[in-house]
């Protein structure tokens, strides 16, 4: 393995997919990185594990239909898909009160992406639906560093021998490898 | 889901438009909801064609033949999409690493002689004095140390099994006499009781195993190709004292089956139809009933308890975090 700091590695295999160290970095996987490392590191290996009544999905799905006319989704470089709204800005919904913290830091890293791969600059904008309220969302400094140091994160956990272990969380109750991590 | 459909008869089952129907010798026409199905078990003589394979291979669910010798003949497992390069890689290099499988290999025989040991204590003191038998199999419990390599550890699995079967002609009512495990085919009730309640575990054990893009043909404790899949027999063994002996004294004690529902010629002693029906329903009773799950926090079905533990199998093949083996905890 490489010594280069992940987040060049990330930005080199963004111009050169011929590499023999790519590391891309999705939305979900960002989500994930926020929400649970174990199930980061399950999602890079293809893990999958259905559980017995699949039918609890989470959050994001329920609310993908909300602002669906005014809304384009784009495609760019076959890694990130984003939301772009007629304004130009950036939208991701924020689906739950606990999930606030990995919505926000997906739309992050999408203008994070937008500003050091495809060399435009743009805002962001979180909406809730259930709460009718869009909060806006600007890459500060600050927060571009937070986006910075979980592709350094997520590049260590996708590189562990080993998933980090199960910690019950109140995200476990509907994630798809619940039944997985508990049944010990 | 998980509907396990048992078929005695003797026909054809076909595909009809979006369903499958089965249609007995008298032209009788039934319907199988197979929405619903894990796995039909064929037990009569039953023809089926490519068209009505391709329609239960797309709706993932498996067929199980029983024969006569031994009972069970056969699977034809459906494709499911669920196969993984990685799993079946991660679970031959456990294979070949020997101290991975030794682990493996007693992990399982661990289990089975817990298991063992819960029905011994069951009936120790409800009538009967097993005291010495519970010793045995604390013995062999704790003759499983880390260097026996797996012939060795095979061996110390038939020694507790002995000593499990031996509390059998106590147990089982009078005119039901065992005296040791036959098979091949069985040579009288009580071994025939215990090869067809067996196969019945076998088969859902093979259902649970390819729900999760294990390969059933690589085990660690029967040597892979013993039978077709050997992984099945590797993880049953741990769940016939549970789900099929458990099975074979409650229809047996309640009088459900009698000594008049076999048929002994040269071929060994058989259940007949009768018999295996009620087995069967018992069987699958018994698959349904639920237990709390102490670390899931909800209940779950025996039937589930087959799937957790290839689930617990896989998750040890791929994260490397220790599997612990299925121990009645009820
Ligand atoms: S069940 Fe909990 S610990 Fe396991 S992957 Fe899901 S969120 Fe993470």
């Amino acid at each position: 393995m490489s010594d280069t700091d992940p987040v060049e590695l990330l930005l080199e295999s963004a111009r050169d997919e011929t590499r023999d160290d790519e590391f891309h970095v999705t939305g979900v996987m960002m989500q994930y990185y926020a929400v649970c490392k174990r199930e980061l590191w399950f999602e890079s290996r293809n893990i999958e594990i259905d559980r017995e009544n699949a039918a609890v999905v989470r959050g994001t799905q329920v609310d993908e239909s909300a602002y669906e006319d005014e809304r384009r989704n784009l495609s760019i470089d076959g890694t990130i898909a984003i939301d772009v709204l007629e304004d130009g800005r950036v939208m991701e919904v924020k689906p739950s009160s606990s999930l606030v913290e990995p919505a926000k830091l997906q739309l992050l890293y999408y203008l994070w992406y937008l500003q050091r791969v495809v060399g435009v600059e743009r805002d962001g904008v979180l909406a809730h639906p259930r709460e009718r309220r869009r909060e806006p969302v600007e890459l500060t400094e600050e927060n571009a560093e937070w986006v910075e140091g979980a592709i350094r994160g997520i590049h260590r956990v996708i590189n562990r021998e080993s998933p980090p272990p199960a910690e019950e969380k109140p995200f476990c109750e509907s994630c798809a490898y619940h039944d997985f991590c508990w049944s010990c | 889901m998980n509907d396990n459909y048992h078929i005695f008869s003797d026909g054809r089952i076909e595909r009809h438009n979006d369903t499958v129907r089965l249609v007995g010798l008298d032209d009788e026409k039934s319907y199988l909801p197979i929405e619903n199905a894990e796995a039909l078990f064929l037990h009569g003589q039953i023809d089926f064609n490519t068209r009505v394979m391709s329609f239960l291979d797309d709706h993932g669910v498996a067929m199980h033949v029983f024969g006569w010798k031994d009972y069970y003949a056969g699977s034809v497992m459906p494709e499911r999409g669920q196969t993984s390069g990685r799993t079946v890689v991660e679970q031959v290099r456990a294979y070949d690493t020997p101290e991975r499988r030794r682990a493996l290999a007693r992990k399982f025989i661990r289990g089975s002689i817990h298991n063992m040991r819960a029905n011994v204590s069951y009936y120790d003191g409800r009538g009967h004095e097993f005291g010495d038998v519970i010793e045995q199999l604390d013995t062999q419990q704790e003759r499983l140390e880390p260097e026996l390599d797996v012939s060795e550890l095979m061996g110390v699995e038939a020694t507790a099994r002995r000593a499990y079967y031996s509390v059998l002609d106590d147990v089982l009512p009078d005119g039901f006499v065992f005296g040791g495990r036959q098979y091949n085919p069985p040579d009288n009730e009580v071994n025939s009781l215990i090869s067809f309640a067996n196969s019945l575990v076998y088969a859902n054990v093979v259902s649970a195993i390819r729900a999760t893009a294990l390969d059933p043909a690589v085990s660690f404790l029967h040597e892979p190709g013993d039978r077709r899949y050997s992984l099945a027999l590797d993880i049953a063994d741990m769940f016939k004292p549970v789900l099929a002996d458990r099975v074979i004294f409650r229809v047996v004690n309640r009088s459900q089956v009698t000594l008049e529902e076999f048929e002994t010629d040269l071929n060994g002693c058989l259940l007949t139809e009768s018999g295996r029906k009620t087995v069967s329903k018992a069987f699958e009773e018994t698959l349904n009933e639920t237990v709390e799950h102490p670390r899931l926090n909800r209940k779950v079905s025996y039937q589930y308890l087959l799937r957790i533990e290839a689930y617990k199998l896989k998750k040890h093949l791929l994260t490397g975090e220790e599997y612990v083996p299925f121990e009645r905890w009820w």
